[in-house]
């Protein structure tokens, strides 16, 4: 009795969880993640309002690993959907489930390629390209050279290896070859021996850990010279141990994505310049091309299927119109 | 009246009462909730009873079953091993490591990967017996240990098969025809079948060995069993083993079935998850009972789980760890009262034959 009545309960507490409607007239689009950030939600914000705009349903699903990130779109499968745009998180051993949803749906991919698979076009920005960009500035910020240290969230995704070979290659002002592949975490030297890479540090998406790796180059490296986050929540968290260890000013931190504290730092002075990409416009225009695809048109696909949304970079000069840009991004969601 | 005492349980112990055992009520609750799970599921979206869906299910539900059943080795025990995630994300990276960076032959491999998972289970064993060490600290040691290492050794490099070892990886990702192999018919995943053995032979190890008793008894009581001439240690070393070597295994298809493991995070809370199972499935933390039948379950309870939030709430997709947690919680408050009810109505019973009412 009890138990029949409990069990009931449970079914009752479910039921009343909002549900949402079965049927759909209008189409179901998914953006898939290759993680948790801000940076996403300036994402989900575009692909958003792309729903709203062209009257279909989009669902954004940001998953925790690769593992996760196969499942999930296993079960969006499953459930039924008219195209996934996706971030994949390790594109040369997914090609099994990521051609089976370009064989079952529209599948495009955004922000990192999978060009193995069956994919139709790709949505981004060069991630090499924009890592030059990055290293370059700094490498400006720093006439007399010095010893830098970069701090990535992880390396074993195509985006972070290319952007971080992109970065060392502005950095030491050496020819473009986004075919090197310098083993991340030794110590690299400048062939004009003005610059030294100190190593690669990450930290799994763990902000604690991604604060303490700044805390132990620091400690370590008492007289380094210049820092870059990679990510979007390294350079912040580089500003908040620089200011704890009184370095803060003292150190060139390069920035990478558009975190509101390092546009702050970018005002304060503390922080050289930021390459931001555009997650908004990443977002949107995934949904976008997924509904003209859906419709059949095939026009929107490039010849090299890539649709090239460049990496900019902000600096004290343009750091105002940009965060602007922002907000009206988010408001407009 | 002393032999009356000692009735109920040897009455239980036999025939259809058995169901109404504290753990056979356990397992009929688990059971419940997974029906209720499943049946709002289909309620909900039509394409959850799709072949497809059931397949990715059973399969899933196989690869953290596996898991499960080593964890409840060591939870029957009374002890706990933190360790399982780290080892499945050791095995899954070192696993392509060998085949593809190293080119080693595919025995020698899988040999090596689980001769490293027995010989970590019973280095496990022996600290916490030997030495004294608490299993939590063990085991907790392990969890940073096999991690680090197997993000040390790769380089933090994602380290997967490609397109190659299709053959071997066949192991964890076929689907066996049972029904036929026309397309359309349920096919039964191979790892399905990989977890029935592994829980038909524990099952029958647990409850119709001398040794599965000795686990037992020495997660009910230690002292006593060790005066009852238990080998306490090689008992509790044997517990670790198990769950080491499962733990193994269960990489090993991990990393065949997804084809490429992430040193960084592959198979990061597969121990909690593990342990949920075990918990849910009528293991108590406390040690001395549990069932294999009851893991199982359980597991099924959190795949189940996270299927439904995929494909009825998707928008809630960032809620799940708080979605298993809350059902998770309801079903062991259900089951508590589930099992103080029984046990009141049968003390109620026996009261009555003792003091025949009138």
């Amino acid at each position: 009795m009890i138990r029949a009545f409990a069990r009931s309960a449970i079914v009752l507490a479910f039921l009343a969880i909002p549900l949402r409607a079965q049927a759909q007239a209008t189409p179901g689009y998914a953006f898939v993640t290759n993680g948790v950030a801000d940076f996403w939600n300036h994402a989900e914000a575009g692909a958003k309002r792309a729903g709203k705009d062209l009257n279909a349903e989009v669902t954004v699903i940001m998953p925790s690993s690769m593992t996760d990130q196969t499942r999930k779109i296993e079960d969006l499968l499953t459930r039924g959907t008219d195209g996934i745009a996706i971030s994949a998180i390790d594109p040369a051993n997914q090609g099994d489930i990521l051609n089976k949803a370009a064989a079952e749906t529209i599948l495009i991919s955004h922000d990192s390629d999978a060009p193995q698979t069956n994919r139709q076009v790709y949505i981004g920005m060069d991630n090499y390209d924009a890592g030059l960009l990055c290293g370059r500035t700094l490498r400006k910020a720093m006439p007399e050279g010095g010893s830098v240290m970069i701090f990535i969230g992880r390396m074993d995704q195509d985006n972070a290896k290319r952007r971080h070979r992109g970065f060392v290659d502005g950095l030491f002002d050496r020819k473009s070859d986004p075919a090197r592949n310098d083993v991340p975490s030794d110590e690299l030297k400048s062939d004009d021996g003005k610059f030294t890479v100190l190593g690669t540090m990450t930290d799994q998406f763990d902000r604690a850990k991604a604060k303490a790796n700044v805390e132990d180059t620091v400690t370590r490296h008492p007289d380094i010279a210049g820092m870059v986050g990679l990510f979007e929540y390294n350079p912040p968290l580089i500003l908040e141990a620089l200011d704890r260890t009184g370095k803060l000013g003292k150190v060139k931190v390069m920035g990478f994505d558009e975190n509101s504290a390092t546009l702050q730092g970018i005002k304060d002075g503390t922080v050289v310049a930021t390459v931001v990409q555009n997650p908004y416009q990443y977002g949107y225009k995934s949904i976008s091309v997924l509904n003209e695809l859906h419709k059949g048109n095939k026009s929107v696909i490039p010849t090299n299927k890539f649709i090239d949304i460049p990496a900019r970079v902000i600096d004290s000069s343009n750091v105002d119109a940009f965060q602007k840009e922002l907000q009206d991004e988010v408001s407009n969601k | 009246m002393t032999s009356d005492a000692k009735q109920p349980a040897v009455v239980e112990a036999t025939g259809a009462r058995r169901a109404f055992s504290p753990q056979g009520v356990k397992i009929w609750g688990i059971f419940g909730l997974l029906v209720a799970i499943c049946l709002f599921t289909a309620i909900s979206n039509h394409r959850f009873l799709r072949f497809g869906n059931i397949e990715n299910l059973v399969h899933r539900t196989a690869l953290i079953g596996i898991l499960s059943v080593g964890a409840a080795f060591v939870i029957i025990t009374g002890g706990i091993d933190l360790s399982i995630g780290s080892l499945v994300c050791l095995v899954g990276v070192l696993l392509p490591y060998l085949l593809v960076e190293h080119s080693w032959p595919v025995p020698l491999a899988l040999v090596a990967v689980l001769g490293l998972s027995v010989a970590i289970g019973i280095a496990h064993g022996l600290l916490i017996t030997k030495m004294r060490l608490q299993p939590f600290v063990v085991t907790l040691c392990g969890l940073l240990l096999y991690r680090g290492i197997a993000r040390g050794l790769t380089g933090d490099q994602s380290q997967g098969f490609g397109v190659g070892f299709k053959s071997l990886r066949a192991i964890a990702t076929s689907k066996l025809p049972i029904f036929g192999s026309q397309p359309g018919v349920f096919h039964l995943p191979a790892t399905a079948l990989i977890l029935i053995v592994i829980a038909v032979v524990a099952a029958i190890f647990l409850n119709k060995t001398i040794y599965g008793r000795y686990l037992l008894a020495l997660g009910n009581n230690p002292e006593a069993a060790k005066y009852s001439g238990i080998n306490v240690d090689r008992t509790t070393i044997m517990a670790y083993v198990v769950c080491s070597t499962l733990a193994g295994i269960g990489g090993m298809l991990y990393v065949l079935d997804v084809n490429a493991a992430q040193p960084s995070d592959f198979g990061n809370f597969y121990e909690l998850y593990a342990i949920a199972a075990a918990v849910l499935g009528g293991c108590s933390l406390r040690g001395g009972e549990g069932s294999i039948t009851g893991v199982v379950i359980g597991a099924a309870v959190m795949v189940v789980l996270k299927n439904t939030i995929n494909l009825v709430f998707p928008q809630y997709e960032n809620m799940e760890f708080a979605i298993i947690g809350g059902v998770i919680l309801i079903g062991v408050i259900v089951d508590e009262l589930a099992r103080r009810f029984v046990t009141a109505r049968r003390e109620a019973a026996r009261q009555n034959k003792t003091n025949p009412p009138g």
